[in-house]
């Protein structure tokens, strides 16, 4: 008696490599629409420090044992330290300072100053081509990330409102919507896109997604006009974008 | 490849909708609440002020906002004096304080012995205007504007205009014999359709509410007539041997279901307008009886005991696939087919009486809608959301009318003997 491998078993591999595609698929939705959120790293933004210690302006050799005499205690150089905090747009153009250090043992030397300069702008240089390289990147971030996350969140443009203002309105919108709420279905719900101006007005309301119930979405109606006449104005003085789902206490999410 | 797209179109979906729904506030709030709509009192706009008048159209509005359901009615909350009913002539503040979400306000006037009734309806809320009309008739027929009014009023507030204005026909002994009457929903403006000393039953509207059928013994046999409302001109339509009873008109206006027993046991049959035979429908040895069409036509149900005990049955309306509806209760009779299509209304002795319940088409959701007395004949309304019926809770049989889930029940007979039989007309 033999065992012949039936056509189920030759089209196992097919179905494993559908499975596959399948998984697969669902985790890139999965990720893309932000559904594990604690799996997703948050990007820290990027902070430069350079660690190379700048050069002195106006080193002094020696031993301050081998000072003669009770010497006062030099100067600090007068120009390096304040160009070293400037941008470098330019190659250094300044001289070497031709006042001597009262203090110094050793007067430095036009070649040592102009080495110094030079070391100077290379570096202010680079330092700011990298911190114009790292800002381009976050500004590419932010525009893939599209302004689509919520405020507060990895990928926000900073452009969100707040949730001060918008559970402020909320909360305006449920105490009103307890004095009008009426229904003839079991569970309607209704989605409303507000916008609200500079004063605080409702200048729109529109309903995203209706319940085919009118006497419910009259009644919500009924509650953002009643709770209108309470709004304060938004923060900032801008105007206030905001979709609210209405619905009765107690029915789930869809 | 069909097979994955589709799988993965499965996939995307949730997660879009779930994308989608990301930044929205939910707004909650308990959801029992009633719409308070408040009636102020009618005013006189031109001519004296009559008492009467006021109370017909104040007593039919709180009647049919009362049975509609989603309101809470209320009557003369406020005190405003002698304020006129359009936008500008009143303040809302006062309506608003009371807690008024939508307002009535109705004006009439009187000349050459005419009725003109102005009616406004309010949002209070928002201070707006939502329908006015203006209606003119002879006094009598000033309940009749209220009720034209308040079919209005359910239009604006839920979509659907009301039913209020349509009639019922039962049938009463206030004359000693079982005669067929006609009446306004709420009981008032009686009138007598049939005169002639015998005993008639089960009378059915026509779609276009234009037309009655129903049986009659005023021959000796129970006989199947039509007769048209407006002319009173009658037919009979079919007087074969045996019973010709229970009568239902085809919602396409050409063909009447009915039980006959000409050829042995009561079975159903389809006829014409006219009276000619089409189709016989069924074809047990048992008792089948009063059929009930679909709203599409496309199937009936009937009551049959091929089984031993009177059940619902449902079958096409060619007579094939003829299946159990009922199987709770031993006895379950009188059918009737909502016109939304969803739900069939039908009664089921219980104890010593019947009770009144309501069916989903595949046989689920059983509801019992009454508990008084004995409650029998329900018929939906037509636009499916309220139930007429007859009742013997108070005595004698009187009538009845309820919202489709069996609340608001309301007595609406005003005469003296058994009124039962009831069905409601189409919308005139």
């Amino acid at each position: 008696m033999t065992l012949q491998p039936s056509r189920h078993e030759g089209r196992l591999g097919t179905m494993v490599a559908v499975s596959l595609m399948v998984h697969l698929t669902m985790f890139v939705i999965l990720t893309r629409a932000n559904f594990f959120p604690g799996l997703k790293y948050p990007e820290a933004p990027v902070y430069y420090v350079d660690v190379v210690n700048l050069p002195v302006a106006s080193p002094r050799a020696g031993s301050p044992a081998a000072a003669p005499g009770p010497a006062a205690p030099a100067p600090p150089p007068r120009t390096a330290p304040r160009e070293m905090t400037l941008p470098a747009t330019s190659p250094a153009k300044t001289k070497p300072t031709s006042t001597p250090a009262k203090a110094g043992p050793q007067k430095p030397t036009p070649e040592t100053a102009r080495e110094f300069e030079e070391r100077l702008a290379q570096l202010e240089r680079e330092t700011e081509a990298r911190h114009e390289a790292a800002a381009i990147e976050e500004l590419k971030k932010r525009v893939a990330a599209g302004g689509r996350a919520p405020a507060g969140m990895p990928g926000a443009t900073g452009k969100e409102a707040g949730s001060d203002y918008g559970s402020y309105i909320q909360s305006r919108l449920r105490d009103a919507f307890k004095t009008t709420i009426a229904s003839q279905s079991k569970n309607p719900e209704v989605v409303v896109h507000l916008t609200i101006d500079r004063n605080g007005k409702v200048v729109r309301a529109r309903l995203e997604r209706s319940s085919g119930d009118k006497v419910f979405e009259d009644s919500v109606m009924r509650a953002i006009a009643k709770a209108e006449q309470n709004f304060l104005p938004p923060p900032r003085g801008g105007g206030f974008d905001q979709g609210f789902i209405f619905k009765p206490q107690g029915v789930g999410k869809k | 490849m069909k097979k994955i797209f589709l799988v993965m179109a499965l996939l995307i979906f949730p997660a879009a909708v779930f994308a989608a729904s990301q930044g929205y506030l939910e707004v909650t709030a308990p959801g029992t609440r009633l719409l308070q709509l408040a009636i102020a009192p009618p005013v006189a706009l031109a001519g004296p002020e009559n008492s009467a008048f006021s109370k017909d159209i104040v007593d039919a509005l709180r009647f049919d906002m009362t049975l509609a359901g989603p309101f809470n009615v209320t009557t003369s909350p406020v005190t405003e004096g002698t304020s006129g009913i359009r936008p500008g002539d009143f303040d809302f503040t006062p309506w608003k304080a009371a807690g008024a979400d939508l307002l009535i306000k109705t004006g009439y006037s009187q000349a050459n012995g005419n009725v003109t009734l102005e009616c406004r309806l309010y949002d209070v809320v928002r201070s707006q205007e939502l329908a006015a009309k203006r209606y003119s008739g002879s006094a009598k027929e000033l309940r009749r504007m209220a009720h034209t009014f308040s079919d209005e009023i359910m239009r604006v507030t839920t979509g659907e205009k009301g039913p209020f204005t349509g009639k019922i026909a039962f049938v009463s002994t206030r004359t000693g014999n079982k005669e067929i009457y006609l009446m306004d929903y709420d009981g008032y403006n009686v009138q007598r359709v049939t005169h002639n000393g015998s005993i008639n039953l089960n009378p059915d509207f026509s779609p276009s509410g234009r037309e009655l059928i129903y049986t009659s013994y005023k021959k000796g046999n129970p006989d199947l007539y039509r007769r048209e409302l407006f002319t009173g001109t009658e037919a009979r339509i079919s007087a074969r041997r045996g019973i010709n009873i229970t009568g239902a008109w085809a919602p396409d206006g050409n063909r009447i279901a009915l039980a006959m027993s000409k050829d042995g046991t009561s079975q159903i049959y389809v006829i014409s307008k006219d009276g000619k035979e089409l189709a016989r429908l069924t074809h047990s040895n048992a008792i089948d009886v009063s059929p009930a069409w679909s709203p599409d036509g496309s199937r009936l149900a009937f009551v049959s005991d091929r089984l031993g005990k009177p059940q619902v049955f449902i079958m096409n309306a060619d007579g094939s696939n003829v299946h159990r509806l009922t199987t709770s209760g031993a006895y379950n009779v009188s059918p009737r087919w909502s016109p939304k299509g969803d739900r069939i209304a039908y009664c089921r002795q219980m104890g010593n009486g019947f009770q009144i319940f309501t069916i989903n088409q595949d046989g689920s959701g059983d509801t019992q809608l009454t508990t008084d007395g004995s409650n029998e004949h329900p018929r939906w309304s037509p636009d499916g959301r309220y139930i007429t019926f007859s009742s013997r809770r108070g005595g004698a049989d009187a009538l009845y009318v309820m919202r489709a889930d069996g609340t608001g029940q309301a007595m609406i007979s005003r005469g003296k003997g058994n009124d039962s039989h009831p069905v409601w007309s189409p919308r005139w």
